[in-house]
């Protein structure tokens, strides 16, 4: 059952109006009508196109969990708890310098640095955020380059607009995304576009070569993204945030939001911030990036390093080829911080079912994703 | 223009109206021409303006009306003849000096023409200028034929000094803008004995208001007995007509044709009047009670129709009853243009005349012949022109802005962004100046709940008419907006005519510039510059302008308008379509160019499904190849 792909004015009406947008950007940078601008997606025109990949990319509208599983990985979506696994291990870059830039382990820098100078990709879309905390997407076609964009970031990003518009390079051949479990997703759902359906969409041939382009998904673990215009009023009035150098939130019992600047820092409640969360995330059942080749993030109580889930064949190449280079330190993933993450994942999958039967007010419509009855059934599986 | 100044009297010139009121002006020796440009009325003085020099007068392009006004009020207050023109908005202007002119009265003739525009072909109100005659007690003439165009304004000077007032002259598009030939007289050279005298101290004032009021009226009675004998007013048909026609102005041609049409001239007559205020009063009750049914044929109110009811009224016996037909009944349309076949319908109907003038079905059966040869347009800017691209990025910045920010407009060539043509953008339209007013208002708003962005804009020669006063009341109220000022070095609406910002006077000689920007920083508030062409970084200024938190910012937006480029130039770029590139309606344009953008030089061929470029419309501006997602539209230089 294929759900039916649509154009601008109803995405507007399905996803944006209704506030579900995770602000990916998968929709933006294609043409005139939809661009990302300061935390919003803005329509600057009404398109007549009845069947847009703006769409067909999305990943809050009409999103086929098996299609989209098909495409990043050649098998039927997995409900575990934090999908499709084919290990989990903790990893930090091998040198210091790159850990020191990082905000944990610094595993995703030199993941992404080692593709670019092996070759796996020639080039990557990062996130990079200005004085401003405005956050864009960039792409890098060099290792050096990769580093400098090390921070996270917490306010959520339209990085994809980025690579839909830098993919039309003719000299750019093979992507590396560093995304999100939205943007993760409606990169696979790209793919899922690309390798199916040709019949009567009015898309030009290059399209579907910008969209093959794509050669490697380096998820990030995410709990939530917040909004950009609330997020940074709030925070202006706490500290400047031309010097904020980085952010944290220190595993509980702590519950806050930590700024770093210069020799200070301000901690901030973390409830205070929990207010500028985009309504989009409250309907996310993904923690851990499942639709990535590789998904990383902390791990927590393990300072210094980060956990990182291989998920397929593209991801076990990278990591493999990287331990063997050296650019990258492995270990084992202690059974307790597994079933932590495991425990996590749910957690976030259980407040998304929630928060999305009180919008369709039925177990059965996930609002916008499509998925089989038994599949849909052991989504709470531990 | 012709050159009105050197005709030969006694020579028969093919003339427009407006030309022929000016040749007039000329043979009465005024010596002093202003006026505010304005269509009908343009030409007036646009084409003494031309003349200047052979006839040895001053023309200038004054700021706006008022000022014309009474710059022309000085002249004549200081014996030389005067002439100021006007369109029914301009009357609107000068309306408070004028109300204290009719009171000051003059000593050399001053004749003020207005020209109104029944349909609202080129204006933004239908609006009937002769009230003001009844209004402010002054003297008003409609010519009716364009001999009398000429002969009217000439004579008019005798009137103005006899009674020693302004007097008015009434045209409409139709007689300023049509032709006919004209018999010339003999032009004379203005009197060069200028010196400003009052005799008493109060003679070029308008007090004691209320007797000169008192005299005012004295001298509407003396210029009625005038009136009785005027050769501007005459009737044509039987002695004792079935119905009688009262008409003037344009409505004089319009019955004459109307009456023939139907075959009509033996039973109906026609009274035409081209003197209307006041009254020729024994003459039109003379006519009156030779008919019991009376059609009014007149342009926009029923002024006349009025008029000639109040008369009745006055003393019904001396007339006998009448009925009377007209705009109050309905046989005339109440708004809109009138034309011969309106008075022919209006006849047949009052006559119960069987009258089919079309066959029926008569506009589906033109249209389907002429589709294949004609598109379909709309109003819109022209190819190349600046507002379009202006307007592109407010839209744009509006959107991003996200706060739901709209657009104050104003008068010029922009106003057409109210439509399509300006991508639906200005929300407010009314007067000179008015769209820096009312965002003094709508930006006070904030304290009664408005969050979003107010925007005002107006044109150049907007600017130094009317919005400079508004700007002063937002600074000065703390007002939040951000105006435009569209800079297109033109008063370009009405054609091209030179002002303050343009270096030009209305005779062509060198004019001291008063720059816009440097006004706008002496004023104290933030003032960036921008080339509309450059679409991002008219985008961005805007919206950076429009971030900014309270009180009036301005950005002056400038470049030349394009058909005043291309009397000079050529084109700048050479534009085509690489149709490899070209996405079309795909997703990723879905026809940007000709569908959204709309120049109407960019073309979607339907049959190939790629865009083309209309060669001939085409100005070469260059612009369309930045909107284009694929990059198809080539911009070379030509």
């Amino acid at each position: 059952m294929s759900p039916e792909i649509k154009g601008s004015l109803q995405l507007r009406a399905d996803v944006i109006d209704r506030g579900l947008c995770a602000l990916c950007g998968a929709c933006s940078g294609i043409c005139p009508f939809l661009v990302a601008y300061r935390g919003r997606i803005v329509a600057l025109d009404d398109c007549a196109v009845e069947q847009g990949r703006c769409y067909a990319f999305c990943p809050r509208v009409a999103t086929d969990l098996d299609a989209a599983s098909d495409a990043a990985f050649g098998a039927p979506f997995d409900p575990s708890p934090i999908g499709r696994t084919t290990e989990v291990l903790i990893t930090r870059a091998a040198r210091e310098e790159v850990r020191s830039k990082a905000q944990y382990g610094g595993t995703v820098s030199a993941l992404v640095a080692f593709a670019i100078e092996r070759g796996f990709i020639d080039s990557a879309v990062l996130t990079q955020s200005d004085a401003s905390l405005l956050p864009a997407g960039v792409l890098v076609r060099s290792a050096g380059d990769v580093l400098c964009r090390a921070r996270s970031n917490y306010v959520a990003a339209p990085t994809l607009a980025a690579f839909n518009r830098e993919a039309r390079r003719e000299e750019v051949r093979r992507i590396g995304v560093v995304a999100t479990p939205c943007q993760a997703l409606a990169l696979a759902k790209m793919r899922a576009w690309s390798t199916r359906d040709r019949r009567d969409w009015k898309v030009s041939a290059t399209a579907y070569r910008d969209v093959e382009k794509l050669s490697l998904v380096v998820g990030l673990f995410c709990t939530w993204a917040l909004d950009f215009e609330g997020f940074t009023r709030f925070l202006a009035g706490k500290t400047p945030l031309d010097r904020i150098s980085k952010f944290d939130i220190p595993p509980p019992p702590a519950s806050v939001f930590q700024a770093f600047s210069d020799s200070t820092s301000v901690s901030i409640p973390l409830d205070e911030v929990r207010r500028f969360i985009r309504p989009s995330c409250n309907v996310c059942l993904d923690m851990t990036a499942e639709f990535a080749d590789l998904s990383v993030g902390a791990a927590e109580g393990i300072e210094g390093w980060n956990t990182l889930i291989v998920r397929s064949e593209r991801g076990r190449e990278i990591i493999d080829a990287a331990r063997a280079a050296g650019v990258i330190e492995t270990g084992a993933l202690p059974d307790e911080s597994l079933s932590h993450l495991k425990g996590a994942s749910l957690g976030k999958r259980r407040r998304a079912l929630a928060n999305i039967r009180q919008i369709t007010g039925s177990d059965d419509d996930l609002l916008y994703l499509e998925l089989g009855a038994e599949t849909r059934g052991r989504l709470l599986a531990e | 223009m012709a050159n009105i100044a050197t005709y030969e009297k006694g020579s028969t010139q093919l003339l427009m109206g407006n030309e022929a009121i000016a040749r007039g002006a000329l043979e009465a020796g005024i010596g002093f021409a202003t006026a505010y440009p304005g269509n009908p009325s343009s030409e007036i003085i646009g084409s003494l303006a031309e003349v200047a020099k052979d006839a040895g007068i001053y023309v200038e392009w004054s700021i706006n009306e008022k000022v014309a006004l009474e710059a022309a009020a000085a002249a004549a207050f200081a014996g030389v003849r005067s002439i100021v023109a006007m369109k029914h908005n301009g009357l609107n202007v000068v309306l408070d000096y004028l109300m204290g002119l009719a009171l000051t009265g003059t000593r050399a003739g001053i004749v003020l023409v207005t020209c109104d525009d029944p349909g609202a072909l080129s204006s933004t109100e239908e609006e009937d200028s002769r009230m003001v005659a009844k209004w402010a007690c002054l003297p008003l003439l409609e010519p009716g034929t364009f001999q009398e165009e000429k002969d009217m304004t000439r004579w008019a000077y005798e009137l103005s000094e006899e009674l020693k007032s302004v007097v008015l002259i009434r045209g409409v598009t139709r007689t300023s803008h049509a032709r006919g030939d004209v018999e010339v007289g003999e032009r004379i050279p203005p009197l060069r004995q200028a010196k400003f005298e009052p005799s008493n101290p109060l003679e070029f004032t308008s007090m004691p208001a209320p007797f000169k009021h008192l005299v005012a009226n004295q001298k509407m009675d003396k210029a009625r007995d005038l009136f009785e004998s005027s050769p501007f007013n005459w009737y044509q048909g039987p002695d004792k007509p079935d119905l009688l026609i009262v008409t003037s102005g344009s409505g004089w041609f319009y019955s004459l044709e109307a009456v023939k049409a139907l075959d009509l001239e033996k039973s109906v007559g026609i009274l035409k009047l081209g003197t209307t205020w006041p009254l020729p009063e024994k003459l039109v009750r003379q006519h009156l009670s030779k008919a019991e049914e009376v059609l009014v044929v007149e342009e926009i109110d029923p002024f006349l129709e009025g008029n000639l009811k109040e008369l009745v009224g006055e003393d019904p016996s001396a007339v006998g009853p009448v009925k009377f037909y007209g705009k109050r009944s309905g046989h005339i349309p109440i708004a809109g243009e009138i034309n011969p076949d309106i008075v022919t319908a209006a006849l047949a109907r009052i006559l119960d005349i069987e009258h089919r003038p079309v066959q029926p079905q008569y506009s589906q059966k033109a249209l389907a012949l002429t589709a294949q040869f004609t598109h379909g347009r709309m109003v819109g800017f022209c190819a190349g022109c600046p507002h379009r691209a202006t307007f592109w990025s407010i839209k744009n910045a509006i959107k991003l802005d996200g706060r739901g920010g709209f657009v104050s407009g104003d008068i010029g060539c922009y106003s057409m962004a109210v439509g399509p043509a300006g991508y639906w953008q200005i929300k407010t339209m009314q007067a000179m100046g008015s769209g820096t007013g009312m965002a003094c208002g709508f930006g006070r708003l904030a304290e009664f709940g408005l969050t979003q962005s107010v925007i005002a804009v107006c044109g150049d020669s907007t600017f130094y008419h009317a919005t400079i006063p508004a700007i002063i009341s937002g600074i000065y109220n703390r007002a939040n907006f951000t105006l435009l000022v569209l800079d297109n070095s033109a008063t370009a609406m009405t054609g091209f005519q030179p002002h303050p910002g343009t270096g030009r006077s209305a005779t062509g000689e060198q004019a001291p510039v008063v720059d816009i920007p440097t006004l706008c920083r002496a004023l104290g508030v933030r003032v960036e510059e921008t080339d509309p062409f450059d679409l991002a970084g008219t985008t961005d200024k805007l919206l950076d302008l429009m971030r900014e938190e309270g009180g009036v910012r301005v950005l002056v937006v400038k470049r030349e308008c394009a058909l005043v480029r291309a009397r000079r130039e050529k084109p700048a770029y050479q534009m085509r379509i690489d149709e490899e590139r070209c996405l079309g309606e795909s997703c990723g344009c879905s026809r940007t160019c000709s569908r959204v953008f709309q120049c109407p030089a960019l073309m979607w061929d339907a049959q190939r499904g790629v865009a083309a470029i209309d060669d001939v419309l085409c100005a070469g501006c260059g612009v369309c190849a930045d909107i284009c997602p694929a990059g198809a539209i080539i911009r070379e230089t030509a």
